[in-house]
C-alpha cells in the first residue's frame, strides 16, 4: 500500500556537488507536511523536483500511485505559492485566480465567478477587481493561495510564503492557511526555515540538512525526541551535553565535568561505554540558590540574563559547559549576573541522542 | 555657494535648451534663410514643407525605412535577447560583444564599410540597403533596452504560469509578453528613432532613390539654409514631446477615473 505522495530515493547533483542524497518520503492524502531546514539544506530543491522545475538525477515522484517524474510542470496539476507570490501584475486579482481555469478551458464568465468564490474563501470578497500592486502583502498572499487552489490541485506546495510578511501578519496567515488547507483537505507541502512556523502548522515535520532527511516526525516528537544533535539544536533551544553511557541497565551516563546523569528516554538500544549526547531543554531546568532534593544538581555561574517580560533566559557555565535555563519572569529576581547558583533537573528531562 | 550652484544650473539648462527654443520661432520666420531673431512671422514655410515633394518624399522614405528597420531589428533582437540573458552557451561573451559592436565603432567607419560592401551587393541607393545598415545600428540599442528589462523579469511569474497549467507557449503569450510589453515598446521606439535620426550612413548610401529626411536636411543646409529645416525640426521636436508626455498623460487620466466596484466580476 503506497501513500498518496511518494518520493523514492531522490538524488540531485550539480557536477560534483550533491544537493539531495537519497531522499525518500511518504505523505498521506490531506496531510500538511513541512520541510524545515537551514538554507541550502535541500528543502527547496526537493519542492522544485516535485513541482517539475528541477529534474532529479535519480529516484521518482509518485502522486496517487502514478509517477509524475516524466510530466512537464504544466501537466502536473500542482498548485504552488511562491515566496514573492508571483502574481501576474497585468491581471486583476480575479483574473489571476481565473488564469488556471482559463488554461483548462473554462469560459470567462463561469471562471471569474468561480474565482470570486475562491477569493471569498480566502477572505478577499470584493477585492477581485484590484490589481496586485493595489493590494497589501497579506492580501497578495491570499490571492496567490486562491490561485493555487482554485483548480483543485492534487498537491499544494508553499515555498516560504510567509517570509516577506511582518510578525503579526505572519501569525495571522499561519492560522488562515491552516484553516483553508483543512477546509479543502488538500495535501500540502510547506517549506520554511522558521521552526516556530513548522511547529504550529504541521501534521508532520521533515528536517533537512545537507541534502538528507535528518528526521521526519510529528512536531512534538521532533521537539521531545530528536534523533540527531542537529535536530535537537535546530528545533527549539537546547542544552547538549556530551557523555558516555556508564550503565545502560540502570540508565546512567557520565560527563567528566558534570558527573553522572540518570536519563529517562532513548529511542535506540544503548550499550555500556557508548558515546552519546544528552539533551536537556532550557525550560526543564530549575534555577535555585541551593540544592533541590530528588533532582540532579549542578553549580552554574551566571553570565547573562535576557529578560522577555513573562520569562527570562539565563545563560551561564556549569563546569565550563555552556548552559541555557529558561525561567519564569518572577523567578529570575533571585539571581544576578556574575553570581553562582544551582541548576537542577529530573531524569525525565534528559533525552539521549545517539547520533 | 548655494545661489551660485542654482544660477549655474539655470544657465546650463538655458544653454542646453536654447537650440530647441530657437528653432521654434525660426520656423515661423519670414526670412528667406535661417536667421535669428526673425524679421517677421508667417506660416509660409509650413505650407512649403507640406506641399513640396522634395521634402515629402524624403519624409516618406524616412518613415518607411525607420518602420522596416524597427520591424527587422525586433525580429532579431527579441530572440537574441532571450538567448543571451537566459541561457549559457559556448561563445556567449563573443556574441554579447558582437551585438554591441556597432555602438562602439564610429558611424563614419561603418558608413565607409557599408558603402563598399553594399555597393558590391548592388544595394547602395536602395531602401533595402539603408534598412540593412540601420538595422545593424539599431540592434545594439534595442538589445540594451530589452535586456535590461528581461534581466529584471521575475522568472517565478513564468513558473507560476506553468504550475497553473499553461504550456510554455501559452505562458509566453499570456504572461511573458504582456509583462514585457513596455520594454518591447520602448526598445522598438529607440530602434525607430535611431533610424529616423541617422545621418552619416544615410549620406553615404541612401542616394537619390532612398534619400532620408536627415540627409535632405543636411543637403539643404549646405546649399541654401532653407527655413523649412526649422519647420521640420520644430515638428519633430513636438512629436517627440508628445511621445514622451503621452504615457504620463494616460496614466494620470487613468488614476483620476474612480474604479467601478464590479460585483462578481463580469457576470454578464
Amino acid at each position: 500500500m503506497t501513500s498518496y505522495l511518494e518520493l523514492s530515493s531522490i538524488t540531485k547533483s550539480y557536477g560534483n556537488f550533491t544537493a539531495l542524497d537519497n531522499v525518500s518520503l511518504s505523505v498521506e492524502k490531506g496531510e500538511f507536511v513541512t520541510f524545515l531546514g537551514p538554507s541550502g539544506s535541500g528543502k527547496t530543491t526537493t519542492l522544485m523536483i516535485v513541482a517539475g522545475f528541477e529534474k532529479a538525477s535519480g529516484g521518482s515522484v509518485q502522486v496517487g500511485g502514478r509517477s509524475i517524474s516524466e510530466l512537464a510542470p504544466h501537466d502536473r496539476n500542482i498548485g504552488i505559492v511562491f515566496q514573492n507570490y508571483a502574481l501576474f501584475p497585468h491581471k486583476t486579482a480575479a483574473e489571476n485566480v481565473y488564469f488556471p481555469l482559463q488554461m483548462r478551458g473554462v469560459s470567462r464568465g463561469k471562471g471569474l465567478r468561480q474565482a470570486e468564490e475562491m477569493l471569498s474563501l480566502v477572505g478577499l470578497k470584493g477585492f477581485g477587481h484590484r490589481h496586485p500592486k493595489e493590494l497589501s502583502g497579506g492580501q497578495q498572499q491570499r490571492v496567490a493561495l486562491a490561485r493555487a487552489l482554485v483548480f483543485e490541485p492534487s498537491l499544494l506546495l508553499l515555498d516560504e510564503p510567509l517570509g516577506a510578511l511582518d510578525k503579526n501578519l505572519r501569525e495571522q496567515m499561519q492560522i488562515e492557511i491552516k484553516r483553508i488547507q483543512r477546509s479543502l483537505g488538500v495535501t500540502t507541502i510547506f517549506v520554511t526555515h522558521d521552526q516556530s512556523e513548522a511547529m504550529s502548522m504541521s501534521d508532520r515535520i521533515v528536517v533537512f540538512e545537507k541534502g538528507r532527511i535528518e528526521q521526519c516526525a510529528a512536531p512534538l516528537d521532533i521537539y521531545h525526541r530528536p534523533q540527531t544533535s542537529f535536530v535537537a539544536a535546530f528545533i527549539g533551544e537546547s542544552n547538549l551535553i556530551p557523555a558516555t553511557v556508564t550503565n545502560a541497565a540502570s540508565r546512567e551516563a557520565d560527563n567528566p565535568l558534570l558527573g553522572s546523569f540518570e536519563y529517562a528516554g532513548a529511542d535506540n538500544r544503548l550499550t555500556d561505554g557508548q558515546a552519546v549526547t544528552l539533551l536537556i531543554r532550557p525550560e526543564h531546568i530549575k534555577l535555585s540558590r541551593n540544592q533541590v532534593e530528588n533532582r540532579k544538581n549542578v553549580r552554574m555561574i551566571v553570565d547573562t540574563i535576557v529578560n522577555y517580560g513573562d520569562n527570562a533566559l539565563v545563560i551561564g557555565r556549569a563546569g565550563d559547559i555552556p548552559m541555557r535555563v529558561r525561567v519564569l519572569g518572577a523567578d529570575v529576581v533571585i539571581i544576578k549576573e556574575g553570581e553562582e547558583c544551582c541548576i537542577s533537573w529530573t531524569p525525565d528531562s534528559v533525552f539521549v541522542i545517539t547520533k | 555657494m548655494n545661489t551660485f550652484m542654482r544660477w549655474a544650473g539655470i544657465l546650463v539648462t538655458i544653454f542646453i535648451a536654447a537650440p530647441l527654443v530657437i528653432v521654434v520661432p525660426m520656423s515661423f520666420s519670414s526670412a528667406s534663410s535661417l536667421q535669428f531673431p526673425p524679421p517677421g512671422y508667417w506660416f509660409g514655410y509650413y505650407r512649403a514643407y507640406f506641399t513640396d515633394l522634395d521634402w515629402l518624399i524624403p519624409t516618406w522614405n524616412s518613415v518607411v525605412i525607420a518602420s522596416a528597420t524597427t520591424l527587422l531589428t525586433m525580429l532579431l533582437v527579441v530572440p537574441a535577447t532571450f538567448a543571451l540573458v537566459r541561457h549559457k552557451f559556448r561563445g556567449k561573451s563573443v556574441a554579447d560583444l558582437m551585438m554591441l559592436m556597432p555602438l562602439a565603432v564610429p558611424h563614419i567607419v561603418m558608413a565607409v564599410g557599408y558603402y563598399s560592401y553594399l555597393g558590391d551587393l548592388g544595394l547602395v541607393h536602395s531602401h533595402m540597403g539603408v534598412i540593412l545598415a540601420h538595422t545593424c545600428l539599431s540592434v545594439p540599442i534595442a538589445f540594451l533596452v530589452l535586456s535590461a528589462n528581461l534581466k529584471g523579469f521575475d522568472r517565478n511569474l513564468e513558473r507560476a504560469a506553468l504550475s497553473l497549467g499553461a504550456s510554455p507557449t501559452k505562458t509566453f503569450i499570456h504572461v511573458t509578453l504582456p509583462i514585457l510589453r513596455p520594454g518591447l515598446i520602448i526598445s522598438a521606439l529607440f530602434a525607430f528613432v535611431q533610424s529616423f535620426d541617422e545621418t552619416v550612413v544615410a549620406i553615404f548610401i541612401s542616394g537619390r532613390n532612398a534619400e532620408t529626411l536627415p540627409r535632405k536636411m543636411f543637403d539643404s543646409i549646405r546649399q541654401e539654409a532653407d527655413p523649412v529645416i526649422a519647420v521640420i525640426s520644430t515638428l519633430l521636436f513636438f512629436l517627440v514631446l508628445v511621445g514622451i508626455a503621452a504615457p504620463y498623460f494616460i496614466s494620470a487620466l487613468r488614476s483620476r477615473v474612480p474604479k467601478p466596484s464590479r460585483s462578481p466580476a463580469g457576470a454578464h
